[in-house]
């Protein structure tokens, strides 16, 4: 891909941009970067190994529980499997993804040269791998990773060893690199859209991203915050949440998950964003009710800060407590409901075709509504302090992460890749991807819902006889997944490497200034002159 | 590069700001309401109505909450 758009550069720019031709190759290319291509990319690679790696964690999990009894791991060993797993499946896989996502396409679809801080960008992309490595190296020091769930919560995480406080520190880079990110974004989108890109023209992506960009602002500092006081509970002294120095173990918990919540919205968001480009494409009709998403996706932030406590039902709090948080929660199905009946109206009688972004839309919409529902009964609190770390949850928020999250990353990468590459991704694999990901998915994940009703918990290495069947069955289910996403790699590394060209617009429903303005692959510097948008 | 509106905003009344936030907090808005928030509506009343309207709407989940619990 690297080679092409820069041939493509060095072609389109040769005789006005001499200067601009002229930057490092090879390694150093990559290394001291600021084009908001190079950096997309950059995060995407990024994402897709720790994705990998996290894959790798998950299906130590999985294949742990094949079976009843002790197989392959300590339990202390499998806590750091379920911890690491999460963590770095939403610090190093999902964020970072969605961030490559916005470095490519919020510079494209605005009509922006570049990103508003491109050596901040930078900074921003460099930050994570020292912390991925960080994360990794915290399996190899004595006592191990981080085995208190990615909630971390104190008392557990104020025990452990110093894999802790690698994990600690990790956090606290990533952090720092989402709130970088987030400055950038947000400044390129206020500042630097092209004349005529009023703020209500703007694509739904941009949008969806300009809202989860104040998130992150607002609650990245929040979660330092805490992983700090048990940074200082552990070394030097302080009693934030030890109940025996006059500290509070739930205040943790209250923290953590301030941050949390919208963190699952900043997760989320940019997804609702994908599939609302890749819908109106592939329907051939434009985004219904385009304001109220824009209206809709304000309301999901807003509400994402007054909801935490749904998640600490258990931990004890007044009735008026749980009421008040129950209520809240509910009501964000209105926004979301919203959200969804205008993808269905888009496609109402609409011209649609099925390529491969479309079957991941249509299944992000299909198994993200069926974890939308499921975080529905989950919000009632009787109902929450019965099926509480139970594997009802678990499946819950994988239908959300993976086929909410994962789904659109997938639908935005096949869509995209045509633009990126400048050839065409092999449909037959993408499809073959899909259908398998989405049957496997629901192997995997559909008969946890039963598992957890039936009572079985989360975060155990070993289990009561009558759950081995369904957990046989999500094993083989996961087993499958994981082989499915190598698809994606070949799809991706066949589309990188050559296949039919792409034209500068190969959908036909698609009217964004990417598409319309630029050829295929872009060239390494594009809208150095703003495009003009009625 | 830097957008400029050129449109000169006449300013909305405190209740068209209290809609347009209103029906924000629902998800759903008409586009003819639309177009007329996008020239009227400026940045700080959206912010302003927006933290008054989330603190009424938090109170009003409270008092709601008391009704029931009493």
């Amino acid at each position: 891909m690297e080679a092409a758009s820069h041939a493509k550069a060095t072609h389109d720019h040769a005789h006005s941009h001499d200067d601009h031709a002229h930057h490092p190759s090879g390694l150093m290319r990559w290394v001291t970067t600021t084009n908001h291509k190079d950096i997309g990319t950059l995060y995407l690679f990024f994402s897709m190994t720790m994705f990998f790696i996290g894959g790798l964690l998950a299906f130590g999990i999985r294949a742990e529980l094949f079976q009843p009894g002790l197989q392959y791991w300590e339990p202390e060993f499998f806590n750091e499997l379920t911890t690491m797993h999460g963590l770095i499946m939403v610090f190093g896989a999902i964020m970072p993804a969605f961030v490559g996502f916005a470095n490519w396409q919020i510079p494209l679809m605005i009509g922006a040269p570049d990103m508003a801080f491109a050596r901040m960008n930078n900074w921003s992309f460099w930050l994570l791998p020292p912390a991925a490595i960080l994360l990794v190296a915290s399996f190899f020091v004595p006592g191990g990773a981080p085995a208190a769930g990615w909630t971390i919560y104190a008392p557990l995480s104020t025990q452990m060893g110093p894999g802790m406080d690698l994990g600690i520190f990790a956090l606290h880079i990533m952090g720092a690199s989402s709130i970088m990110g987030s400055i950038n974004i947000v400044t390129t989108i206020l500042n630097m859209r092209a004349p005529g890109m009023t703020l209500m023209k703007m694509p739904l992506f941009v949008w969806t991203w300009l809202i989860t960009a104040y998130l992150l602002i607002a609650v990245m500092p929040v979660l330092a915050g805490a992983i700090t006081m048990v940074l200082t509970d552990r070394h030097f002294g302080t009693n934030f949440f030890n109940a025996a120095g006059g500290g509070d173990p739930v205040m943790f918990q209250h923290i953590f998950w301030f941050f949390g919540h919208p963190e699952v919205y900043i997760m989320i968001l940019p997804a609702f964003g994908i599939v609302s480009q890749v819908i109106p494409t592939f329907a051939r009709k434009p985004l219904f009710g385009y304001a109220s998403m824009v209206y809709a996706t304000s309301s999901i932030a807003i509400l994402s800060f007054i909801v935490w406590a749904h998640h600490m039902f258990t931990t004890g709090m007044p009735a008026a407590g749980q009421l008040f948080f129950m209520f809240a929660t509910m009501l964000i199905a209105v926004p979301t409901g919203v959200k969804v009946f205008n993808w269905i109206a888009t496609m109402w009688k609409g011209s649609m075709t099925f390529e491969t972004p479309m079957l991941f839309a249509i299944g992000f919409i299909f198994v993200f509504s069926m974890g939308g529902f499921t975080g529905l009964i989950l919000a009632i609190t009787p109902v929450d302090i019965q099926l509480q770390d139970t594997y009802y949850v678990v499946a819950h928020f994988h239908y959300v992460l993976v086929a909410g999250s994962l789904y659109a990353i997938f639908s935005g990468a096949y869509f995209w890749l045509p633009k990126w590459t400048g050839h065409m991704y092999s449909e037959t694999l993408g499809k073959w991807h899909f259908w398998l990901s989405l049957i496997f998915f629901n192997v995997t994940f559909f008969p946890m819902h039963f598992l957890g009703l039936a009572g079985m918990p989360r975060r155990i290495p070993d289990y009561a006889l009558q759950f081995a069947d369904f957990n046989m069955l999500a094993t083989i289910g996961a087993l499958g997944f994981g082989l499915s996403q190598l698809l994606f790699v070949a799809a991706v590394i066949k589309c990188i490497r050559g296949g039919e060209k792409a034209p500068a617009n190969p959908w036909e429903g698609a009217d964004t200034l990417e598409w319309t303005h630029l050829p295929s692959p872009p060239p390494y510097h594009s809208f150095e002159t703003p495009p003009v948008v009625k | 590069m830097i957008q400029v509106d050129s449109e000169k905003k006449v300013k909305a009344t405190p209740l068209q700001v209290a809609k347009a936030v209103f029906w924000s907090f629902f998800g759903v808005r008409k586009k003819a309401a639309l177009d007329k928030d996008v020239v009227t509506l400026t940045l700080p009343q959206v912010v302003v109505a927006g933290i008054i309207g989330a603190i009424i709407f938090v109170l009003s989940l409270v008092m709601l909450v008391r009704y029931i619990t009493r």
